[in-house]
C-alpha cells in the first residue's frame, strides 16, 4: 500500500522531500545554504549568463514564428471549440496574471536605480542614465517575459487541450520521451517545474513582504526588525491558506479585478496629478527607443563594460520569469482553451506588454520628473532601500497617506491572490495534473513557500531571494528548451493529422 | 541484380582489384560493364595514353563479362551521370577509398556531386560485401538487403529494385519520430504496422526471408545501427530532394552514404 502510495505520489514526494531539505539546511545552517547557494549562483552567472539572454531572444523569435506560420491558425482545443471566456474577460485574467507585487515592487525602484547606477559607460544620475533606465525598465518587463511564459502556456494548452493529456510540463515531453513520461524522466520535469515555481514565488513573496513590512515602517513607525517581515509573511500565510483550503476561488476572482481597478485608478491619479505631458514623452520617446534597440537590448551583455550590471539585471529578470513560468504558463494556459495559436500568442505578447509599459511610463517617469525637475532626492532613497522608494515618492502627491495605504492593500492582496493560485498550481503539478487537489498537499505546499521566503530573508534578504530566482530558474530554463522543440514536433504532424 | 553497370575509373586502378569488382558484380547478375574515363580539361593525361584502360577492360572479358570503354571530358561527375544515362546502364557501381587514419569511409567530392546528380541509381561499395579475397565470393543467396524506408514518397521509390536484388534476406527498417499523444501515436503504430506487412507480402516471392521492423529516433542513427546488427551487405534507400540548407541528397541519405559500412544502394 506504502509503495503503490509513493509510486503514485513520486512527484509530490521527491519535490516536496528537495524543498523540506532546502529548508531544514536554511534554519539549521544557514550558513552552509549560503555558501552553497552562492557557489551555484556563482557557477550557473559565470558560465551561462549569456544562456539566459540567448535563450530568452530565441523563445521570443520562436513563438512570433509559430504565431505568424501556418500553425499560427490551430486552435488550443478541439477544431470545434469556442474560448471559454469572452474576449475582455480574458484580456481582464491576463492583466491579474501579469500585474503582480513585482509591478508595484520596482515600478518606481527599477527607474530610478539604473538612473543611479548605471552601467559604466554612462554618468550616473544624467539625462542619458535615465534615458537608459527607462529604456531596460521596457526591456525587462516589456515582450520577453511575455514570450517565456507563453513557451510554456503555448505548450501545455497544445498538448492538454488538443492531444488531451494532463496538465503537466511532462505531458509536453510526450514526443520525445514517449511512455517514459510516466516513469522517471517525466516525474523528474514535473519536479524541475515545482522546484522552479516554488521558489519564483518565495522570490516575489519576499519581494511582497518586505515592501509591505517598509510601508508600514514608514506610516507608522513599526520596528524595521526581519522578525516584523516574518510576522507579515505568516499573517499573509494564514490569509492565502485560508482562502486555498477553503476554495474561496470565486473570492479570488473578486478580489484580483478589484485589485486591477484599483491598481488601475492609482495610475490614473499618478498620471493626472503628474506631469502628464512629461510621462506621455517618456512614454513615446522610451517605445521608440526600445522598439529600435530590442534585438541590440536582447543579446547586449556589455561583456567590456558593465557585465556585472547585466548579469545583476537582466539575466536577474530573465531567471525570475522562467521560474514564474510554470505558474504564470499554467493559469494561462487554463484561461485560453479555444483561441488559436496566433490570437493566443499575439494579444499575450501585446496587451499586458502595453500595459507594463503605460505602469513604468507613469511611475517610473513620474519619479525621474521628481527626481531631475523637482529635485526630489528619490533616487538615493532607492539606492539606500528598494522596498522604501514607491512609499516616499507617494509622499510627493495629496492624499499621500491614503495612497499608501492603498497600495499597502494592493500588495496583500497580490501577495494573497499569488499565493494561492501558486498553492493550487503546485498541488495540479503534483497531483498528475487534476485540479481537485487534496487538503494536504495545499496546506504543505502554502507552508512551504512562505517557509522558503522566511529562510531566504533570514539568509541574506534579497540577494538571497534573486539569488535562488536565479538558480531555480536554470534548469527548467533547459526543460523550456527542449519544449519549443516538442511544441514543433507536435504542430508540425498537424497537417498529417488532418489527413488521417 | 542488374544488367549494365558504369564503372567510373581512373588512372592508377590496378586491375586485380576492378576483377574482385566485377566477379562481385557478375555474381550479382550483371553481364555488361562500361567503363568510363573522364579527363578533366587541362589534365596533363588528357587525350594520351589509354592502354590501362584496355588492361582493366581486359581483366574484366577474362571474367566472361561484356565491356565496353568510354571516355568523357570536363566536370567528372556530370560527365559520369551522363554517360550512365545514354549508355542506358541500369546502375552506376562507386567504390569508396578507405581512410585508415580516421577509421571511417569518406565520399570525395565527385562521388558526393554523382549521387546528388544521377538519374539513374548508383551503388557504392563500402566495406561490407567484401571484395573477394581469401574468402569466396558473395552470391545473391548470401545477400542481406537492408530496405530503409519512411514511407515518403522517395522511399517508395526503391521496390521495384529491391524485387530486382533477389537476396536471401530483406529486412524492411521504417524509422520515424514519435507522435504527440498517446493516442496518435497508437493509431500510426497500427497504420505503420499495415502498410510493413503489405510492403512484406510484396518483397516475399523475391528474396528467402523478408522481415521488418519499425523504432523511433534519429533516421539516419537507427539505419547505421540495423545495419550493423543484422550485418546488412547493402542498405538500399531513396534519394530525396534537398531542402533548403539541407545535404545535397537529404540529410539522412548524406550521414549513412558516408558513416555506413554497407555498401549503399541509392535510388534518385
Amino acid at each position: 500500500m506504502w509503495i503503490d502510495y509513493m509510486k503514485r505520489e513520486s512527484v509530490f514526494l521527491l519535490s516536496s522531500g528537495i524543498i523540506l531539505f532546502f529548508i531544514a539546511v536554511g534554519i539549521i545552517t544557514p550558513d552552509l545554504l549560503e555558501s552553497v547557494s552562492q557557489s551555484i549562483h556563482a557557477g550557473i552567472l559565470d558560465y551561462f549568463s549569456w544562456l539566459y539572454l540567448i535563450s530568452a531572444f530565441f523563445f521570443l523569435i520562436f513563438v512570433l514564428g509559430i504565431a505568424l506560420s501556418q500553425y499560427g491558425t490551430i486552435k488550443l482545443g478541439y477544431d470545434a471549440e469556442r474560448p471559454q471566456y469572452s474576449f475582455f474577460g480574458w484580456i481582464a485574467m491576463l492583466f491579474a496574471a501579469g500585474m503582480g507585487i513585482g509591478l508595484i515592487f520596482w515600478g518606481v525602484s527599477e527607474p530610478l536605480l539604473h538612473f543611479l547606477m548605471p552601467p559604466p559607460f554612462l554618468t550616473s544620475s544624467s539625462p542619458e542614465a535615465a534615458s537608459f533606465a527607462m529604456r531596460y525598465v521596457f526591456f525587462h518587463w516589456g515582450i520577453h517575459p511575455w514570450a517565456i511564459y507563453t513557451i510554456v502556456s503555448l505548450s501545455i494548452a497544445y498538448f492538454s487541450f488538443r492531444r488531451g493529456m494532463p496538465a503537466l510540463i511532462s505531458s509536453c515531453f510526450y514526443p520525445v520521451l514517449g511512455e517514459r513520461i510516466y516513469g522517471m524522466p517525466g516525474k523528474l520535469v514535473d519536479v524541475l517545474a515545482v522546484f522552479a515555481t516554488v521558489f519564483g514565488t518565495a522570490t516575489s513573496l519576499g519581494f511582497g513582504a518586505l515592501q509591505i513590512h517598509a510601508g508600514f515602517t514608514h506610516l507608522y513607525g513599526l520596528s524595521s526588525a526581519i522578525s516584523v517581515t516574518i510576522g507579515i509573511i505568516v499573517i499573509a500565510t494564514a490569509l492565502f491558506m485560508a482562502s486555498a483550503i477553503l476554495g474561496v476561488e470565486k473570492g479570488v476572482q473578486i478580489l484580483s479585478k478589484i485589485n486591477i481597478i484599483i491598481a488601475t485608478i492609482l495610475l490614473l491619479f499618478i498620471l493626472s496629478l503628474g506631469s502628464t505631458p512629461y510621462i506621455l514623452n517618456i512614454f513615446t520617446s522610451t517605445l521608440g527607443g526600445y522598439i529600435n534597440n530590442v534585438i541590440d537590448l536582447s543579446l547586449q551583455s556589455y561583456p567590456f563594460a558593465g557585465y556585472e550590471w547585466s548579469r545583476d539585471w537582466t539575466v536577474f529578470y530573465w531567471a525570475w520569469w522562467i521560474s514564474w513560468s510554470p505558474f504564470v504558463g499554467l493559469f494561462i494556459a487554463r484561461i485560453s482553451r479555444g483561441r488559436t495559436i496566433r490570437e493566443f500568442v499575439l494579444t499575450v505578447l501585446s496587451v499586458p506588454t502595453l500595459f507594463t509599459f503605460i505602469w513604468f511610463s507613469v511611475f517610473g517617469g513620474s519619479a525621474l520628473y521628481l527626481e531631475l525637475e523637482q529635485g526630489v532626492d528619490l533616487a538615493r532613497v532607492a539606492g539606500e532601500d528598494v522596498s522604501l522608494a514607491l512609499f516616499v515618492f507617494l509622499e510627493q502627491y495629496p492624499v499621500s497617506g491614503l495612497l499608501s495605504l492603498i497600495v499597502i492593500l494592493l500588495l496583500i492582496v497580490f501577495f494573497v491572490t499569488s499565493a494561492d493560485s501558486a498553492t493550487v498550481v503546485l498541488g495540479s503539478l503534483t497531483s498528475g495534473g487534476s485540479m481537485i487537489v487534496p487538503m494536504y498537499k495545499k496546506v504543505i505546499w502554502g507552508l512551504s513557500l512562505s517557509t522558503v521566503a522566511i529562510v531566504l530573508l533570514l539568509t541574506g534578504g534579497l540577494d538571497a531571494l534573486q539569488m535562488m530566482a536565479i538558480t531555480a530558474a536554470f534548469p527548467f530554463m533547459i526543460v523550456m528548451i527542449i519544449l519549443c522543440y516538442t511544441l514543433w514536433i507536435g504542430l508540425s504532424q498537424e497537417k498529417d493529422r488532418v489527413e488521417k | 541484380m542488374f544488367e549494365k553497370t558504369l564503372i567510373p575509373v581512373s588512372y592508377g586502378e590496378r586491375p586485380e582489384e576492378i576483377k574482385k569488382i566485377g566477379k562481385i558484380l557478375k555474381n550479382l547478375g550483371s553481364n555488361s560493364i562500361c567503363l568510363f574515363h573522364v579527363t578533366e580539361a587541362g589534365s596533363f593525361f588528357r587525350g594520351s595514353d589509354i592502354s590501362w584502360l584496355m588492361i582493366l577492360k581486359e581483366a574484366l572479358e577474362e571474367l566472361g563479362l561484356d565491356v565496353e570503354v568510354k571516355m568523357g571530358a570536363d566536370h567528372i561527375a556530370s560527365s559520369i551521370a551522363e554517360a550512365a544515362l545514354h549508355e542506358g546502364a541500369d546502375e552506376i557501381y562507386m567504390k569508396t577509398k578507405r581512410r585508415w587514419q580516421i577509421g571511417t569511409m569518406l565520399l570525395g567530392s565527385i562521388s558526393r556531386d554523382l549521387l546528388r546528380l544521377s538519374d539513374i541509381p548508383v551503388f557504392v561499395h563500402k566495406v561490407r560485401p567484401r571484395l573477394p579475397g581469401d574468402e569466396a565470393v558473395i552470391t545473391r543467396e548470401d545477400l542481406i538487403i537492408l530496405y530503409a524506408t519512411d514511407f515518403g514518397e522517395a522511399s517508395t521509390r526503391p521496390i521495384p529494385y529491391l524485387m530486382e536484388f533477389q537476396g536471401g534476406w530483406c529486412h524492411i527498417l521504417h524509422v520515424r519520430g514519435r507522435m504527440a499523444d498517446p493516442f496518435a501515436e497508437e493509431i500510426e503504430k497500427r497504420r505503420l504496422h499495415e502498410k510493413l506487412t503489405a510492403v512484406e507480402e510484396e518483397l516475399r516471392p523475391y528474396y528467402g526471408r523478408v522481415t521488418s521492423e519499425e523504432v523511433i529516433g534519429d533516421p539516419s542513427s537507427e539505419v547505421l545501427r540495423v545495419s550493423d546488427q543484422i550485418s546488412a551487405d547493402v542498405i538500399v534507400l531513396g534519394r530525396k530532394k534537398p531542402a533548403f540548407f539541407s545535404a545535397p541528397m537529404g540529410e539522412t541519405a548524406e550521414r549513412i552514404v558516408t558513416s555506413s559500412r554497407a555498401s549503399i544502394f541509392l535510388v534518385p
